[in-house]
């Protein structure tokens, strides 16, 4: 019960990035562009607060809702799928070597969305998607989104922290 | 423990195939989307306008608010265009019905600057801003099919990407490749027109490249209407696209290219007319006249 539970608050989050960004005006912030990776960010709390080490639920999920991301809002299959697998399959293996508390959370949230970044941008790069040059990627892009996902995974620690606790628990 | 990380290795490498393999499956020309997809797009589409509508009705009624101060002086100004416009609709009048005579006198009745409008609301926005798509309230059971354009009151948005039975996916102008062609023109009096075609969106400028096809003899100007003309069979003709805004040569001094501006807002977009053109295109036949 406790999966449902916790697939329908990924899902509804990854409903609510496509409607966020419609409603919320994109051009405010001039020439940067920041690039909301909730889904990512609900994706490391799994791995780290709700996985202990004999169990992959994290990795499915990661499965599961990159491939959702590619359906809804690329239309290129199999991108996310990949790099949000891959990105959680290491954070997965480095939680052992930390505690977790909110310092290490912060870290791996850096080390997660700028290696799921960094392999779209390659991955879009090499099929010709865009044609960024990689110095302005950094600057306007990469930087600018790890800020941004950073507050938000910073804000919700203490909410979602709990709850996966408690569902850790009574499973 | 090199078993172990043979099999990781392992089951890396197919991971690498299967990506490489869905890729070159998306990428191809698809005509329709697997029906698990179109599934997808329909759940996901049916919970987005489950949140969007009531959000949207709450800020809408704080653009309300804001709207309500600048009433009055609006109200002028439109008031003094309107007697303006008057008489404008009372020519505009007679040349339609004048227009509509001549053509039942030659018998062409079908024009391809006539399309049936349907209305649709944007639902969503994809995050990732590599691709530049946003989500459609209406879908395939709505008439809506593949490679519609999609206009607002001000301007060209985009073409239709992809369709469900629900909700349908608009390339917007911004995410426009080389793939992605229109024919448009920019009108001139005396039959001067300009033909060209819309190419791609250039990043760095802003602003879409119109690649002139005709002799460059015609000098073109700054802040001319650039609109669609129809010959690429899909689009009708007369939909504004935008303004040039510069014009620069190619590199050989042959051709000449124009920065176009988009005459549409890309970012404010809410309630979007999808544009079924009403005279079927035939591939054949839109060739024949692109040669002309």
């Amino acid at each position: 019960m406790r999966q449902v539970y916790l697939s329908l608050v990924i899902f509804v989050i990854l409903v609510l990035e496509g409607v966020a960004l419609e409603l919320l005006p994109a051009q405010t912030f001039g020439d940067l562009f920041i690039i909301s990776h909730w889904v990512l960010v609900c994706l490391i709390y799994v791995a780290i607060f709700y996985d202990s080490e004999e169990t992959n639920f994290s990795l499915f999920y990661a499965f599961f809702f990159g491939l959702l991301v590619d359906i809804v809002y690329t239309n290129i299959l199999g991108v996310y799928m990949f790099t949000y697998a891959i990105t959680i399959y290491i954070i997965k293996k480095l939680t052992r070597l930390f505690q977790s508390n909110l310092l290490s959370t912060i870290l791996f949230g850096i080390l997660g969305i700028t290696l799921t970044d960094i392999l779209i941008y390659l991955i879009f790069t090499v099929i010709e998607i865009t044609e960024l040059p990689w110095q302005d990627y950094i600057i306007y892009r990469l930087l600018p989104t790890i800020l941004a996902n950073i507050v938000f995974l910073t804000v919700i620690y203490p909410f979602i922290t709990k709850k996966l606790i408690k569902w850790k628990k009574s499973r | 423990m090199s078993l172990f990380r043979k099999k990781r290795l392992f089951i890396l490498l197919i991971g690498i195939i299967i990506l490489v393999v869905l890729i070159g499956y998306s990428l191809r020309d698809r005509d329709k989307l697997t029906i698990p997809e179109q599934f997808v797009n329909d759940t996901v589409g049916w919970v987005q306008s489950i949140i969007y509508t009531p959000v949207n009705f709450f800020t809408d009624i704080f653009t309300s608010i804001d709207d309500i101060k600048n009433t009055y002086q609006e109200n002028k100004i439109l008031k003094e265009k309107l007697s303006e416009y008057k008489t404008l609709i009372y020519e505009v009048q007679e040349l339609t019905e004048e227009n509509e005579e001549l053509r039942n006198s030659i018998d062409l009745t079908d024009s391809i600057r006539d399309f049936n409008p349907i209305q649709a609301t944007v639902i969503s926005r994809s995050p990732e801003r590599w691709m530049e798509l946003v989500t459609l309230n209406k879908g395939s059971q709505a008439g809506i099919k593949k490679d519609m354009a999609v206009i607002t009151a001000d301007g060209m948005i985009g073409k239709i990407q992809s369709t469900s039975p629900y909700t349908s996916t608009v390339q917007l102008l911004t995410g426009f490749d080389q793939f992605n062609r229109i024919s448009a023109t920019i009108s001139r009096e005396d039959g001067k027109d300009i033909f060209g075609l819309i190419e791609e969106y250039d990043e760095e400028s802003n602003s879409l490249l119109f690649k002139i096809i005709d002799e460059s003899d015609k000098n073109l100007e700054e802040d001319e209407l650039v609109v669609s003309s129809g010959l690429g069979g899909v689009f009708p003709s007369g939909l504004p696209i935008g303004t040039v805004k510069d014009i620069i040569p190619d590199q050989y001094g042959l051709t000449q290219t124009a920065l176009i501006e988009p005459a549409a807002d890309m970012y404010d977009i809410n309630h979007v007319i999808v544009v079924d053109r009403s005279l079927p295109g035939d591939e054949d036949v839109a060739d024949d006249e692109g040669d002309e």
